[in-house]
């Protein structure tokens, strides 16, 4: 099977690379290596009997000796898995002779492989360029591009469910860099890796979230389960099988409901950057935090900016330290103008407008310009949270589209339709469990209706509105342990 | 009454040496029934404040203060009701206290409060919560709001020292506001607490304390400029110090456990920032704690009622005996199950008097609108037990 947009990848643990790699690490046993061999049987295909997957992410060369065992080794299950439809890409790491492995892999039948840094000029398969998030080359050639840092979704425990800067519990989530890679890359699949966390003891719930959490943003989880897990499904143990079951349903849930692929993010702010070197930590991180304050953005990406729509928006936060080119700036200004709001570096050479009064505390000092204000920042290397906490402050509360009550493990994220007439809120429940209450949404413009979609209820759920006094509308929704999504219809 | 009498000799007598119960003063107190925040809620409290003895008297050609309370995350709500019907004070009730603080000729007033690890505005926070700020600015002339979490609009801190030094700290420092009112109101909510068994017109005052020194994101020296996290790890539980800059803990030895600590810090605060106002919002509220805790038995409620005084510990005993309570309970005893009573301690620093005989009870009899707490956390069990 060719590497593809349609392609569900899982990670494939098996073989003499792999034991290889595991065994100078900690907890390694008999067991493992056992499991690791049992893997690279094709037998162990069954395992994918009944679900979505249909690509498996195998180790091929990382430069170590059990290189060209490993390419050996799974040639029965590779020849096996393509007679099902399975396509395989093979991982190229470390210090690995490239264009070696790229030939073998070519030999072997795999679909692609995948490799930090350039393409060998001889490579006659797709290459997936895999990387860290910071250093993904997102115009690169190929269809499906690969984040390999990405974060196990949850609540970190160190952190403890006291709360982090924005009054609400920290949560690890993929959204931002999800979002970043949407906008940098429309129009690839974006494949991310994150293993589960080391010695944990894994519910359901937890897999479900690690398959929802890049899933909702559009991109895909390369699957990987923990080392008991596999081997209590090659066991055929029952909680095992429910669990991967679970998974399989949370695949097929997303793979039936991919509006969302056609939807645009929804938000009265905009955050537009290149998201590259020096801008990428403030970039990233206003992305990361402003879900936490229930502060709905849409992602622009600078080199994309000139052809952007600024419609619907309030505000922009220009981020990055290179100002924009003439003709941007022309362009962002005329939008400041109209009446809307300019975030700006404290180095945007040559403010526009005379300074206006504001709160002395705030990190933005305000100018007016036209209609609108120019915000320029104080601070040269300002606090992540103060900066988006203050360009919450300065956009106001008054002109919310929604507003997320009883879901403080929660992060949401909204999306439209081309046309504007459908409105998707998707929620993730970082906690993987339901809060006493369910969530709670205001809505700034209720719509003629709304609905609840869920992997976890059976058929979609009606939504009553609840209109308020001062204007709006609040829809109660029932608990939620993962994921759920509220489809508005006008 | 005489048992009532009893009980409140009884408690004299166990009394610290230090104490200045016997001295502290009685005052009349007002309670009124008043089921919702509609047409009736403004002419019931002008009549509360008439049979105080009036506004005017107080407010006439003064600046004020109201210490409004917008406690805890204002995300977690209780279930769908809205914050104002549960723990936060009434928009509504706001507006009326407002409008007849104007009428009673109050020269400025200014609402006040720290909401939790912000700077935001108060407007900004209301709206968060689809209020109208702009109402309560209307409600009278020379109205303005202030986040009293950090600095604000001030140029420096105000220090407000405890007569008699203390018991945890000498002295607190305040935002301006707190300093250039002539009159301190606090506005409450009745309610119950899960650390101090009760947060009434005393405990508001909790809340006055800015973030940028008391709170877990203070700065070591100085204050910090912006408000971070919340006030439990200096006060609840000592675990870090106040801003060096601010009055420090008089004994480090002291118990750090929040049902000690905290009325004694609010009894400071009421001694050292006095309260000419109390007002308790009792009109629709919750049972079970200040703020929703998830885990613990808590529902909306609709008691429908109104307390108001010119002395915070006898208006909190006055709604404490509201809410079912024993005003003269004490460690041990329901609501005081784990903590001491802050009302005792308001006591102890002269403060005013809980003992309800002593008190001048006006308007409604409590008797005639008890709205039995407990009861309700009993049904809450209950049903929970059957389900």
């Amino acid at each position: 099977m060719a590497l593809s947009a349609e392609s569900i990848p899982m990670r494939w643990p098996a073989g003499p690379l792999d034991i290889a790699r595991r065994e100078k690490g900690k907890g390694f046993s008999a067991e493992t290596a056992e499991l690791l061999r049992q893997w690279q049987d094709p037998a162990s295909l069954s395992v994918l009997q009944g679900t979505p997957v249909n690509c498996l992410v195998v180790g091929w060369a990382s430069g170590l000796a059990a290189d060209a065992g490993q390419q050996q080794a799974l040639r029965p299950l590779i020849e096996k898995g393509r007679q099902a439809g399975i396509g395989f890409v093979g991982l190229i790491e470390g210090e690995a002779n490239r264009p070696a492995a790229v030939e073998a892999a070519q030999s072997a039948g795999l679909s692609a492989v995948a490799m930090d840094g350039d393409a060998p000029a001889s490579a006659a398969i797709p290459v997936l360029p895999r990387s860290e998030s910071a250093q993904v080359r997102w115009t690169a050639n190929s269809p499906v591009l690969g984040i390999a840092d990405g974060l196990w979704p949850g609540i970190p425990q160190e952190r403890g469910q006291g709360g982090g800067p924005t009054n609400l519990p920290w949560v690890d989530s993929n959204g931002a860099v999800l979002r970043i890679a949407r906008a940098l890359a429309p129009d690839k699949s974006v494949w991310i890796d994150f293993d589960p966390p080391p010695q944990a003891t894994l519910t359901a719930e937890a897999y479900m979230l690690a398959v929802a959490d890049p899933a909702s943003y559009g991109a895909r989880w390369v699957i990987s389960l923990d080392d008991k897990l596999r081997a209590d499904l090659t066991a055929n143990k029952q909680p095992a099988l429910d669990t991967w079951k679970k998974i399989a349903g949370m695949l097929d849930f997303f793979e039936r409901n991919k509006q969302a692929g056609n939807y645009q993010a929804a938000g009265l702010l905009a955050v537009m950057s290149n998201f590259a070197g020096s801008d990428w930590m403030i970039g990233q991180e206003a992305l990361n935090l402003s879900p936490r304050l229930r502060q709905p953005f849409r992602v622009i990406a600078r080199s994309r900016a000139a052809g952007a729509s600024f419609a619907g928006l309030q505000a922009i936060f220009y981020v990055d330290r290179e100002p924009p080119d003439a003709e941007l700036r022309r362009k962002l200004v005329a939008f400041a103008k109209a009446g809307g709001t300019l975030f700006v570096p404290s180095n945007w050479p040559n403010p526009e407008g005379p300074p206006v009064p504001a709160e002395p505390y705030l990190l933005f000092g305000l100018r007016a310009l036209g209609k609108g204000r120019l915000a320029v920042c104080k601070e040269e290397q300002p606090d992540a949270y103060d900066t988006v906490a203050d360009i919450q402050n300065i956009m106001s509360h008054r002109n919310d589209l929604l507003r997320l009550y009883n879901a403080p493990s929660m992060n949401f994220f909204y999306q439209t339709s081309a046309e504007g007439g459908r409105g998707l809120i998707h929620l993730l429940n970082y906690s993987r469990r339901p809060a006493s209450d369910g969530p709670l949404f205001y809505v700034q413009q209720p719509h003629r209706s709304a609905r609840l979609v869920s992997p976890e209820i059976a058929s979609a759920a009606a939504l009553q509105w609840v209109p308020q006094e001062a204007g709006g509308a609040e829809l109660s929704l029932p608990r939620i342990s993962v994921y759920g999504a509220v489809e508005l219809e006008q | 009454m005489l048992a009532g009498a009893g009980a409140g000799v009884g408690a004299l007598f166990a009394r610290p040496a230090w104490s200045a119960a016997a001295t502290a003063p009685a005052a009349r107190v007002a309670v009124a029934r008043c089921m919702t925040y509609g047409p009736e809620l403004l002419p019931t409290m002008a009549k509360m404040f008439d049979q105080l003895g009036g506004l005017d008297r107080l407010v006439k050609g003064k600046t004020v203060a109201v210490k409004i309370n917008l406690i805890g995350v204002r995300w977690q709500r209780l279930g769908a009701a809205r914050m104002e019907d549960t723990f936060w004070s009434n928009p509504r009730v706001i507006g009326a206290t407002v409008h007849l603080l104007g009428k009673a000729g109050a020269r400025r007033i200014r609402v006040v409060e720290g909401p939790w690890s912000t700077a935001e505005t108060l407007q900004e926070v209301m709206l968060s919560m689809n209020w109208q700020p702009q109402d309560i600015l209307n409600a009278a002339d020379q109205v303005e709001f202030e986040n009293t979490n950090f600095l604000g609009q001030g140029k420096k801190y105000s220090r407000f020292m405890v007569p008699g030094g203390g018991l945890i700290y000498p002295g607190y420092d305040l935002n301006h506001s707190y300093e250039d009112c002539d009159v301190f109101v606090s506005l409450a909510k009745m309610k119950e607490h899960a650390a101090t068994g009760v947060t009434l017109s005393m405990k508001n005052v909790y809340g006055a304390t800015p973030i940028t020194i008391y709170g877990e994101g203070a700065g070591v020296d100085e204050p910090s400029v912006r408000p971070h996290g919340g006030r439990g790890g200096v006060f609840h539980f000592a675990k870090r110090l106040p801003s060096k800059s601010a009055p420090q803990q008089k004994d480090m030895s002291l118990p750090k456990d929040a049902g000690y600590r905290i009325p004694r810090i609010v009894a400071e605060l009421c001694s050292a920032r006095p309260v000419h106002l109390a007002i308790i919002d009792g009109v629709k509220t919750a049972t079970g704690a200040e703020t929703n805790y998830g885990s613990r038995p808590q529902a909306a409620v609709n008691p429908g009622v109104l307390i108001a005084g010119t002395n915070c510990v006898a208006t909190d005993a006055a709604a404490m005996a509201v809410m079912g309570f024993n005003p003269l309970a004490d460690r041990g005893t329901p609501p005081f199950a784990n903590s001491d009573s802050m009302l005792r301690l308001g006591e102890d620093l002269g403060i005013g008097v809980r003992d309800l005989s002593r008190n001048e009870i006006v308007g409604t009899p409590i008797a005639e609108v008890v709205f039995s707490y407990s009861a309700v956390r009993e049904k809450i069990l209950a049903a929970a037990k059957k389900a």
